[in-house]
């Protein structure tokens, strides 16, 4: 009977790991927060789209993976790729030495433009002194956020869950400045209605210009995973070759 | 573990936590004010009244506060016609906003508690004051509202641990309350566990003074209620 029980046990176990192993061979859940367009948002049809959402596509089908693209929610994606439920996260996640210290980086995509938004001629100088006092809005826990935190002591800052929040009260006057990345700016915003009045301030800037920028943006995979990490960055690789980055560069921000 | 970023946050959380008291203590004080004249309302013999407090006691518990607070914050401030209003200097405030939506949400339970224990007053006691010649005024300050309030205690402890732990939702409208503080110290280190441990003491020691508070009150005011044997 004893032996009946240890070969069962074994059976049981080893199955577990040979179906867990098969899962992971299977699909690549890769997880997106679909409030940030053009880079990642949902359309009427609530069918992920953007750059991002294409790019990853491209990657996944240049390195001969199966991957799945999910919608999550900003908080919840960090600790999900760490617990294991999600195995790689895009979503213009900046390259910092803090995220380095907790996830992985597939090779760097792209280096964005990060630029304040203001009413028009509101006449603002974006010094930590010319905004002392004014309300900044950004979604809390990005550079963004930690730009703002370190060079902007004097202003108000208010930070909050999605990308697309700050806008709402920037363009209902509860904020005077919002901070983002420049092409989620005119994309999602000047060239909307809503957006009609207001215009980008300040000078552009990037990772030279203050550490919390980051080096570029990339995709962030669980530290354990480094083979998804290789597959990643190979099919990256590919598609930087064959123009494919290029493209989607051209077709979302025309550069 | 990485507790010492908890205690770099230290100040942070204290601020948070002041604001989580007022949050709730504002809310609930402003609301118990308003619910006990809409109890006697609630129970009105006029049908107009009673319906009128019945339908806004339904339409704030039928509905889930987060969207409540979002229709105040977000969904108001799309009309220009309230932008544009002696209104707006008051509701471009996230606290204020809160305030309201926390207020109206509470003052609806409250109303409800309130009014089933002013129906649960043995007519005995309203008689026997009646006998005396008590005024309405005097009958309503000293009869009803003590006799409704004592009896109200336990169902009232309850939605006073509840408001408490909904002052939580302050934070998705940018009021950095406790949960607001835990939520971004995760998204600043990249770590759960620690930051919402501390959160969870917190309201667990406010909601352990609540609790022990009420078991005073209700020993030394509602202890009359208490079945007595022998």
């Amino acid at each position: 009977m004893r032996t009946f029980f240890q070969t069962a046990c074994a059976i049981a176990l080893a199955s577990t790991f040979l179906s867990a192993g098969y899962a992971a061979a299977e699909t690549v859940d890769v997880a997106t927060d679909a409030t940030f367009p053009p880079f990642e948002s949902i359309d009427a049809n609530g069918k992920l789209v953007g750059f991002d959402i294409e790019l990853m596509e491209a990657i996944c089908k240049a390195a001969e993976l199966d991957c799945n693209i999910i919608a999550a929610a900003w908080e919840g994606m960090f600790p999900s790729l760490v617990e294991g439920k999600y195995d790689a996260l895009i979503s213009q996640l900046t390259v910092t030495e803090k995220r380095r210290k907790t996830f992985a980086f597939s090779d760097i995509y792209d280096h964005p433009i990060f630029r304040f938004a203001a009413k028009k001629n509101a006449n603002l100088e974006i010094t930590p002194d010319g905004v002392a006092g004014k309300i900044i809005a950004v979604q809390t826990g990005t550079p963004m956020d930690a730009y703002v935190t370190a060079h902007m002591p004097k202003a108000t800052i208010k930070r909050y869950d999605s990308g697309s929040a700050p806008f709402l009260d920037l363009a209902n006057g509860r904020a005077d400045l919002v901070l983002g990345y420049q092409a989620q700016i005119v994309e999602s915003f000047l060239k909307k209605e809503e957006g009609k009045n207001f215009e980008l301030t300040g000078p552009e800037m990037t990772g030279k210009d203050a550490k919390e920028f980051g080096e570029g943006v990339a995709i962030a995979i669980n530290k354990k995973n480094t083979k998804l990490l290789e597959d990643i960055n190979r099919g990256l690789a590919k598609v930087r070759e064959d123009g494919t980055l290029k493209a989607l560069m051209s077709k979302y921000f025309g550069k | 573990m990485n507790w010492d970023v908890i205690a770099e946050n230290a100040p942070q959380y204290v601020q948070g936590a002041k604001l989580t008291l007022i949050l709730a203590f504002g809310s609930l004080a402003i609301s118990c004010v308003i619910a006990i004249p809409l109890a006697f309302l609630r129970n009105s013999r006029v049908n107009a009244v009673r319906y009128a407090v019945s339908a806004y006691t339904l339409l704030f518990r039928g509905t889930p506060l987060l969207v409540q607070l979002f229709l105040i914050y977000f969904g108001l401030a799309q009309f220009g016609g309230i932008r544009a209003s002696f209104l707006w200097p008051w509701l471009s405030s996230p606290l204020v906003c809160v305030m309201i939506a926390f207020v109206l949400n509470t003052t609806a339970y409250t109303t409800e508690i309130f009014a089933g224990a002013l129906r649960n007053i043995p007519i005995g006691e309203v008689e026997a004051a009646r006998a005396f010649g008590l005024s309405r005024w005097k009958l309503g300050t000293r009869i009803f509202i003590p006799a409704m309030l004592t009896r109200s205690l336990p169902l009232y402890g309850n939605e006073m641990i509840m408001m408490l732990h909904a002052t939580s939702l302050a934070s998705t409208v940018t009021l950095l309350e406790t949960t607001g503080v835990a939520r971004r110290i995760t998204l600043d280190n990249y770590i759960q566990f620690e930051p919402y441990v501390t959160a969870a003491g917190i309201y667990l020691t406010i909601t352990f003074v609540i609790v022990s508070t009420f078991q005073i009150i209700q020993h030394r005011f509602a202890g009359y209620l208490n079945t007595r044997t022998g």
